[in-house]
């Protein structure tokens, strides 16, 4: 047996879920952890268990929990009552971790979660600020900021919290700041102590430019150019003040592999707030991503098939035209579909409410973003009541309101195991529509945030994805939308449309 | 000729892309095996011994990258050349900073969607000839 004189992080934080308990957290079942850190079970390395119940609700993963971890007291006073011993992961036995290696395994962890993230994000706002708190906590720095290249001529722009306000921040893409090199020059930048000479990276200029408009010291900075796709420059993440004096070369490396990722996130959501703010084809535009992976899909199949037939052609084979034409067929038919989408929506058309299959309508919309589902490894699937053929509804209008719910709700989605119900039923005398996930669910704030839209159709600050415009739309139907939402469980959105508009 | 026909294993999720790949290849003397995913293509690389992978990116359970570092991480599959076909190709080879060496380094070629299907042969070739 361990020496049990250390306390269990169940002593410590007192809660009912400690071994022997009638409900067990899984830190206190874990055997396999005995001994690590003189701990019971995982009693003094719970931050690796996935699932624990601190403060009485399942956590999630290590990735999901590892910000409140890392701050947790009880976290901090394992870590200073092992001192040198302490164990931050669980290793094979006879291996010591050293803080090198428990760094990079954090690092490496991180990134793969970051990576499924950042990808199920499609508002630029959300993937700066996921970004930002991630870089943040993995290089271990006091201050993130990304910075954007805007304007004409382009200067770099980020935003940060300070004392609960948003404060602009604006450089100019120049050398005259260490941040500012990193853009102009396409290079990283990873220097200590900026004010004081020699720099590591001698031709590095002072970051006073940034110091004060971040009104700020800084006295390490890391940082790396981030790209679109084409190679361009589109801005900078920054860490800054490395708590341990210095940005390490570990830091740097994940930060550059890091920037990869973000570049792709930002130029996608880009896209599609371009796309949104040019009012064309808005149907589509929010679902972009699944628009250009279903253009793909079908060029890729249209170009095979193509080339099959003309060889098959050439030597005769009619067994290989018959197969090769069948996938020709199915493609175009799925092109087919699309243009009959983009040409009925017409944004001079009145926008009418008349009787028409409220089905089908659900069904057009949740087979737009299929393709997406299927990239993001979600489950989307409809249960359609019967007799609904001729309820009144605007066709355009539902079906955007069903694309807006279901791409809320994919983002929602955890990076794995994802799933998007859209349902249609009908009772006492209304059809209903509803959209739901088993994703993060809403917090009360956001779900305050939702209902604040609700109630005024607040376009300036929208909770989510053009929420306001099925609010807007939902309204004009004379119906009504219902959100319920559980932390952890996922979220539904119900619309209700009477017979009678 | 007498000399046994080189084999292809290929893998995607979508049963349309499969047949095409299959269709475009078998016609030109190679033997095609199939794969439905990342799982399935590390059996098969196994108990086929493949002279070349084609791999899909996109794919659900372990994606084109993951099976890709397996293949090469293994010394008895890690000698038999992977080409991926992905959508995303021009962010790995253009980006300044490739995720990680192994991408760059361990698969021997890419092919972007849509892929070209003479280019698609020619690749094959210039692995099996």
């Amino acid at each position: 047996m361990a020496s049990t004189e250390k306390a269990n992080c169940w002593e410590v934080m007192a809660c009912d879920y400690g071994p022997g308990s009638s409900e067990p957290c899984p830190a206190a079942l874990d055997v396999t952890s005995t001994g690590v850190n003189d701990g019971v079970n995982a009693g003094r390395i719970c931050w690796t268990v996935p699932g624990t119940l601190c403060f009485g609700e399942p956590q999630g993963d290590f990735v999901d929990k590892q910000e409140r971890c890392l701050a947790c007291r009880f976290f901090l006073q394992v870590r200073d009552e092992e001192g040198q011993e302490f164990r931050f992961v669980k290793l094979a036995q006879g291996i010591r971790d050293t803080d090198i290696l428990h760094a990079r395994i954090t690092q490496v962890e991180s990134l793969m979660g970051i990576r499924d993230r950042l990808r199920a994000r499609f508002n630029l706002d959300a993937v700066i600020a996921e970004t930002t708190r991630q870089a943040r906590i993995l290089t271990q720095a006091q201050r993130s900021l990304v910075l954007l290249l805007r304007g004409r001529p382009p200067r770099l722009h980020g935003e940060f919290r300070m004392r609960g306000r948003a404060v602009q921040v604006e450089i100019p893409f120049d050398d005259s700041s260490a941040v500012g090199y990193a853009a102009v020059n396409d290079q990283t930048v990873n220097v200590r102590d900026p004010y004081q000479a020699p720099l590591q990276q001698d031709d590095v200029p002072f970051n006073q430019a940034f110091d004060e408009a971040c009104h700020c010291r800084t006295d390490s900075l890391l940082a790396v150019p981030v790209h679109d796709s084409d190679g361009r420059v589109l801005g900078v993440i920054t860490a800054a003040n490395s708590t341990k004096g210095a940005f390490s070369q570990d830091d740097q490396w994940f930060m550059e592999r890091y920037a990869v990722e973000v570049g792709l996130a930002v130029e996608k959501a880009r896209l599609l707030q371009e796309a949104t703010a040019a009012g064309r084809m808005a149907s589509i535009s929010e679902s972009l991503a699944g628009l250009s992976h279903f253009l793909k899909d079908v060029a890729h199949a249209l170009t095979g098939t193509s080339f099959i037939i003309r060889r098959a052609i050439d030597r005769g084979r009619m067994d290989d035209i018959k197969t090769a034409w069948e996938i020709l067929d199915r493609h175009v038919k799925r092109l087919a579909d699309l243009c009959k989408d983009v040409l009925t929506y017409d944004p001079e058309r009145p926008d009418e409410i008349c009787p028409g299959n409220l089905n089908a309508t659900v069904a057009d919309a949740v087979s737009l973003l299929q393709a997406e589902a299927r990239t993001r490894a979600i489950d989307l699937a409809t249960e359609l009541r019967r007799g609904l053929n001729r309820w009144p509804h605007s066709k355009r209008g539902i079906y955007r309101c069903v694309v807006n719910l279901v791409v809320n709700s994919m983002d929602a989605c955890l990076p794995s195991g994802g799933h998007v119900m859209v349902a249609t039923d009908y009772r006492d005398g209304q059809a209903i529509i509803r959209v739901s996930d088993n994703g993060e669910g809403m917090d009360a704030e956001s779900k305050e945030q939702v209902l604040e839209t609700f109630r005024t159709g607040n376009k300036a600050r929208g909770s989510g994805l053009g929420l306001p415009t099925v609010v807007d739309i939902v309204d004009r139907h004379g119906g009504r939308l219902e959100v319920d939402s559980e932390v952890g469980r996922g979220s539904t959105f119900t619309i209700y449309l009477p017979r009678a508009g | 000729m007498g000399e046994a026909k080189k084999k292809v294993l290929v893998v995607d999720d979508d049963q349309d892309d499969l047949k095409m790949i299959s269709m475009i290849l078998e016609p030109e003397g190679y033997e095609v095996v199939t794969a439905e995913n990342g799982v399935e293509a590390l059996k098969k690389v196994e108990s086929e011994d493949p002279d070349l992978v084609l791999l899909d990116v996109m794919m659900p359970e372990l994606d084109g990258f993951a099976a890709c570092d397996k293949l090469k991480s293994s010394p008895e599959s890690q000698g038999v050349p992977v080409v991926l076909l992905t959508g995303v190709a021009k962010q790995i080879t253009k980006s300044k900073y490739p995720i990680d060496g192994v991408l760059r380094a361990q698969a021997e070629e890419y092919l972007e969607k849509p892929v070209d299907p003479e280019e698609l042969l020619r690749v094959v070739a210039s692995f099996l000839s």
